[in-house]
């Protein structure tokens, strides 16, 4: 690794997105083009008595209005199929679509809409995640029996995804431990905004449909289009334009259909642009809330003997990918510990809330938080140092996780030590700071990944993939993996990406996969025209090919660098000879580490955690403690993803991730009145501003993973959000002596804690 | 084809000419000034635009601010919160009025937003509010019929509700002549995040102390905690004619809560409003007494 | 009623008619198809529909179009001069400033006029300056170093 990776680049988007060139999906027109509006159901949970929409209809310049009638019956969800397009019989949560609108202007539309003459019959709304799983409480979902769902998913009710791990002899554990420390945690739904609200545009022609869509999954955005309007997938094409930002929020199949359809009985392009309220309060990709409970035995020496923990995640009104969440909130609750003995049980709950779903690692900063906290309490309760009580239990090489994998070389020990030496571990504060530890651990995800690369006659070349840039740099820095391997300055290669009509099958922006999978790819078809160069080029400089090499845009000999053929002449060659050089990876997938498996029940897509990257963050705080209000004024990471291909690009993340995670920390969370969200506007749903954020130290540590991305890379755009908010709990516990068990941490909840009690 | 709504729109030029086609329009017709409220409420569904928008953002003549001669300020209703910020004269005398201002929105917000309009609007939670009342301010209001003022207090109704009658333009705010002695006035807002916040609590507070360090005045009005910003009369009397001790200071800030009516909302419950008030008050009192003294030297 | 308009953005008059709630971003976006300039919110709390009007910042999405009649508009588009993007833009490039860049416009506008006011800003004046932009992306602090970066640049004397 040397010449182009391990240093700054400069993105290719870059210049379009500096320049206010760069077009995204709401700023895409077409001729004849119409504006889509949505009737929201308004309310969280109701029988629909009556939805009539001819006044709708009639009114002029409207040119299509739909409802569930219009369309196939068709029930899909990414894990449950357990929603329809439009509202069926029932309203299970206040941004549930009852008809679409097309028509001429925006304006037009949004009238269309308070046309449509609606009779609901409210019910209670189902918004107690503990009460809905009591036998005999009222089910979200009367039919989930009849729904079908993804093969193991462990279904009862309003549970709609049961998981767990079990692992040693619990009993014996506990029956073994010196002291046994309990907590319970709460965290508040929150959402992932990306400053860039959803946009879809489509567009007919004959039977095929184009539709421009902000989506981080083009491809299962295809797959939803697809499936609820029963086409075939060659008739469905969807791009992203420039995409501003998802964090999970863009994942899956969301408005594609609802506006293709419109754009069908329309006849005519449609676009619908968002509003900030929808994007709350109509998206289907919340942060779940989550209530985590912990039970530790310990031994006094600080060795963890015996772990339980139980998560109830409410899903909202749908599973989409809730159970499989569950899943990795279980491993979550686990924490890159050694556990001898552990029982860890997660359930996902359906209630009349806005749907939750993968926003950026799903409930990774919840559980850990709240994980991070009780071990906190534990290294209390045995008056050790909280650094050295982890340091104690931390997983390292050789050891067994959660589900029975084995560890190869990690750094998580290391990632640990790093952020407690940045921050200054131990060194005395002014009255009113506190510092706080956090660790955490997520995995990559290994998945299937194509890509085609062309060498141009120039000497340049063209990448092609399915993948999908939400804005991490992830898909610009392939052109450095290119790069490297062909020799090639970056700049000299060009990106064709998130088109279904382009690239392969790729799942998308999500589970920070696309350098681990697609980067993989793009070495594979690299390796084949590296190999073609490297053959033409031996024949000119007769030579073995292994004595050549390709860099700065020349093949030349490793000893004699002065022997060489410039790229671009042989590029030119071919061509003129009848042949175009191109490559194609679609490598395997790295495999699944080893787990127990069977002791365990509803383990659908992550029995272990593959590649998994390990992290600490630590966080000095001020807090006020007459008014409860928290400024973070330190924040230092470590951070090991088994080897850092783009500085710039992971600094990047690790720095959006901790700021994220401040906010998660401190002021993003929604608030219900009866089951409606109460703020669904940026001004009191509170992001971290520029004038909020602390100063931040980052280290990486370095641990290439033999099953990982390319060159020993693993996934870096979920891990930093995951500690941020657990490091900075532990740093107001440590301010002012009490815990605060609610998230946000709102000043009125830190203020209650001072106070004793629990807001 | 879209109807055309019949909303119309009037940039008047002059001051005269924007009472003349406020008279005219009669009920229909709705200022605007900087829009950073009645606009973004309009995109937001919480408020429909009026029918008949009458900008005054060209009536420079609104834009000043004057120290009057006997140490007095005037106030035009167009000047912006950044004029108010960066104004020397209101940063150095009219300090509280100064802090409120720098606290208002972005930048942006501040450069748009004015005055008039963070009056007008009537919102309880409204930045400069309390601070033109511990100046004792008067609005000034204009009419076709003639021109009369009003202390600010009974300016306010409640939330969103003023005392403009229909065809009345607030044109500026006049504030008489500090108390004698050496004062000091500072306002201070609870702050969740670093900026970009609207008040959960406010308190604005003028003090004057005499040669002995003695508070010959004080003067303490509450931000977000009532249908209207409001002076909180007890608070007050527990610091007139007393030395401003760590004590007396805390005692006062502490009455200052009977003045409060606070709600529960998304921002904050009523119980940590109520809580919040004597904290807030007492720092805001410190910072005042602080200037006060500052002022000797 | 709809009114006639004339629009200078970037120093080029635009003739428009529009309704008198018609905000400025919607004539920038719609009308004239400047779409550099974003919408991200409807309470005026995001910052991507920010421009200068004579100068200053204001976000254009709660501010009526007709309000803008005669005055100097400046987006995004009008940053690149002789086909050269502004040290400000370079810096975004070079210090990874942008990432999904759907905040990157108005936060450009905003550095913009910070550093016409103020050639030498602080990091906490940078940070004040840009704390009406929100972006959920990089943390802020490439931006932040962008502008200084920025700032630095711009200080250096131009040969010639
Ligand atoms: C992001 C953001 C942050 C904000 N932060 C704060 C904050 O921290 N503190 C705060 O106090 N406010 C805040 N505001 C609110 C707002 O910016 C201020 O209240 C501002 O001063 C309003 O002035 P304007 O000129 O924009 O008013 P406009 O919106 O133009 O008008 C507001 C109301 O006053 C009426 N009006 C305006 N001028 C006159 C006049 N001269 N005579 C008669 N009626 C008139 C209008 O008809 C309208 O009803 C914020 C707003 C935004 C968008
Ligand atoms: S679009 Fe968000 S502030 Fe204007
Ligand atoms: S770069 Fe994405 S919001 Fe700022």
């Amino acid at each position: 690794m040397s010449r182009v990776l391990g240093r700054r680049f400069v993105r290719a988007d870059g210049l379009p997105k500096v320049t206010g060139q760069a077009r995204y999906a709401a700023d895409l027109v077409l001729p004849g083009m119409l504006h889509a509006a949505f009737l929201h159901a308004g309310v969280p949970r109701a029988r629909i008595r009556r939805l009539d929409v001819s006044a709708a209809r009639a009114l002029p310049g409207v040119l299509a209005v739909l409802t569930q009638d219009d369309v196939p019956f068709v029930r899909f969800g990414a894990a449950v199929e357990d929603r329809t397009l439009f509202a069926h019989e029932v309203v299970r949560f206040e941004g549930e679509i009852l008809a679409a609108v097309a028509a001429l202007t925006p304006e037009l539309a949004d009238r269309a809409c308070r046309l449509i003459e609606v009779e609901l019959e409210a019910l209670p709304p189902v918004l107690d995640p503990e009460a809905a799983l009591a036998p005999g409480a009222p089910l979200v979902h009367e039919d989930w029996q009849d729904y079908s769902a993804n093969d193991g998913i462990v279904r009862d009710g309003n549970d709609c995804g049961f998981v767990n791990i079990v692992k040693g002899d619990i009993e014996a554990g506990f029956a073994a431990a010196d002291e046994i420390v309990e907590g319970r945690y709460v965290a508040d739904m929150s959402h992932p905004v990306p400053i860039e609200p959803h946009a879809v545009l489509a567009q007919w022609e004959g039977d095929r449909v184009t539709v421009w869509s902000t989506t981080q999954t083009p491809f299962p955005a295809r797959n939803g289009l697809t499936r609820t309007l029963e086409l075939p997938e060659s008739a469905v094409r969807v791009v992203v334009p420039h995409l501003g930002g998802g964090f999970g929020g863009k994942c899956e199949f969301h408005f594609e259909a609802h506006v293709a359809a419109l754009a069908r009985a329309a006849r005519r392009p449609v676009r619908l642009v968002f509003d900030r309220r929808q994007e709350f309060t109509a998206t289907d990709m919340a942060r779940h809330g989550i209530i985590a409970t912990f039970r530790t035995g310990v031994r006094r020496d600080g060795t963890i003997v015996a772990h339980e923990a139980s998560l109830i995640l409410d899903t909202g009104a749908y599973a989409t990918h809730g159970p499989v969440i569950t899943e990795i909130a279980t491993m979550m609750a686990a924490g890159p510990y050694r556990h001898p003995n552990m029982l860890v049980e997660g359930r996902t709950v359906y209630s009349n809330r806005t749907p939750a779903g993968s926003t950026r690692a799903p409930s990774g900063p919840q559980v850990c938080w709240a994980l991070e906290q009780h071990v906190d309490a534990i290294a209390e309760r045995l008056g050790l140092d909280k650094l050295e009580f982890r340091l104690r239990n931390i997983v390292a090489e050789g050891d067994e996780g959660p589900t029975g994998q084995r560890f190869e070389k990690i750094g998580a020990r290391e990632s640990l030590l790093e952020a407690a030496r940045l921050i200054g571990w131990g060194r005395p504060l002014p009255p009113g700071d506190g510092m706080g530890l956090a660790v955490g651990w997520w995995f990559s995800a290994p998945g299937p990944a194509g890509c085609y690369i062309k060498l141009n006659a120039d000497g340049s070349a063209t990448v092609v993939t399915g993948a999908q840039e939400n804005g991490s740099g992830s898909v610009m820095g392939l052109a450095l993996l290119a790069a490297e391997e062909l020799g090639l300055a970056p700049e000299r290669i060009s990106l064709v990406y998130q088109d279904t009509d382009a690239g392969a099958f790729d799942s998308g922006s999500s589970g920070s996969q696309t350098t681990f999978n697609v980067g993989r790819a793009v070495l594979a078809a690299s390796a084949q025209i590296r190999d073609r160069l490297l053959r033409m080029a031996a024949d000119e400089l007769e030579a073995n090919p292994l004595d050549l090499e390709l860099v700065e845009g020349v093949v030349r000999a490793k000893d004699a660098p002065g022997r060489s053929v410039v790229i671009a002449a042989l590029a030119r060659r071919a061509q003129d000879d009848g042949e175009l050089i191109t490559g194609q990876g679609n490598p395997p997938a790295p495999k699944m580490p080893d787990s127990l498996g069977g002791s365990c029940a509803g383990r659908v897509a992550f029995p272990a955690f593959a590649a998994p990257a390990f992290f600490a963050h630590a966080a000095r705080v001020r807090v006020d403690r007459e008014t409860g209000v928290v400024r973070v004024l330190e924040v230092a990471a470590g951070h090991e993803f088994g080897r850092v291909l783009n500085p710039i690009g992971v600094e990047g993340q690790v720095e959006g991730g901790i700021v994220h995670g401040l906010g998660i920390a401190l002021s993003e969370g929604t608030v219900f009145r009866d089951g409606n969200q109460a703020n669904p506007h940026l001004l009191d749903y509170k992001l971290q501003t520029a004038a909020d954020v602390p100063a931040m130290k980052i280290a990486f540590v370095d641990a290439p993973a033999a099953d990982g991305g390319p060159y020993g890379s693993k996934g870096v755009g979920e891990p930093p959000v995951v500690p941020t908010a657990a490091a900075v709990a532990n740093a107001i516990a440590a301010a002012t002596g009490v815990r605060v068990r609610h998230l946000p941490m709102t000043p009125v909840r830190v203020w209650a804690a001072l106070a004793g009690e629990d807001a | 084809m879209a109807v055309a709504v019949g909303r119309t729109y009037h940039a008047p030029a002059s001051l005269d000419e924007a009472i003349a086609l406020l008279a005219e329009l009669g009920n229909d017709a709705g200022v605007v000034a900087g829009g950073t409220d009645l606009v973004v409420a309009a995109r937001g569904g919480r408020r429909q635009l009026p029918t008949a928008l009458v900008a005054i953002h060209r009536l420079s003549e609104l834009a000043t601010i004057e120290g009057s001669p006997f140490g007095g300020l005037a106030l035009g209703a167009l000047v912006t919160h950044a004029d108010l910020e960066r104004s020397d004269l209101v940063r150095r005398r009219w300090t509280a009025l100064a802090d409120a201002a720098a606290l208002v929105g972005s930048p942006a917000t501040r450069h748009v937003g004015t005055l008039g309009g963070n009056l007008c609007n009537a919102s309880p939670a409204m930045e400069s509010g309390a601070p033109l009342l511990v100046y004792d301010a008067s609005v000034e209001l204009r009419s076709a019929s003639g021109t009369r003022g009003l202390p600010l207090a009974d300016f306010l109704l409640g939330p969103a509700r003023t005392a403009l009658a229909p065809g009345e333009l607030l044109t500026g705010v006049t504030v008489p002549p500090q108390p004698a002695g050496r004062v000091g006035s500072a306002y201070l807002r609870l702050d969740y995040r670093a900026s970009m916040e609207i008040a959960v609590v406010g308190a604005a507070v003028l003090v004057a102390l005499d040669a002995d360090g003695r508070c010959t005045e004080a003067r303490i009005a509450l931000t977000a905690v009532a249908p209207t910003v409001v002076r909180a009369a007890d608070a007050e009397t527990a610091l007139r004619g007393q030395l401003p001790t760590t004590e007396r200071v805390a005692a006062a800030a502490a009455r200052a809560a009977a003045a409060a009516r606070p709600i529960d909302d998304v921002r904050a419950t009523a119980r940590y409003r109520t809580a919040m008030v004597p904290v807030i008050v007492r720092r805001a009192i410190e910072a005042a007494l602080k200037r006060a003294e500052e002022e000797a030297a | 009623m709809r009114y006639p308009l004339t629009l200078t953005v970037n120093d080029v008059p635009y003739e428009l008619v529009v309704d008198p709630g018609h905000s400025l971003l919607d004539a920038l976006r719609t009308d004239l198809g400047l779409t550099g300039t974003k919408e991200g919110c409807d309470d005026s709390e995001c910052g991507a529909c920010m421009v200068l009007l004579d100068g200053r910042p204001v976000n254009s999405c709660s501010y009526l179009a007709l309000q803008a009649a005669g005055r100097r508009i400046s987006t995004v588009e009008g940053l690149v001069r002789d086909n050269q993007p502004s040290a400000l833009q370079r810096a975004f490039l070079e210090e990874g400033g942008v990432q999904c860049g759907f905040c990157t416009p108005g936060m450009l506008m905003s550095a913009t006029a910070l550093l016409a006011a103020n050639p030498s800003p602080s990091e906490g004046e940078i940070r004040a300056a840009l704390a009406g932009n929100l972006c959920r992306c990089t943390g802020y602090q490439k931006i932040v170093s962008a502008v200084a970066q920025a700032a630095q640049e711009m200080a250096r004397p131009t040969p010639g």
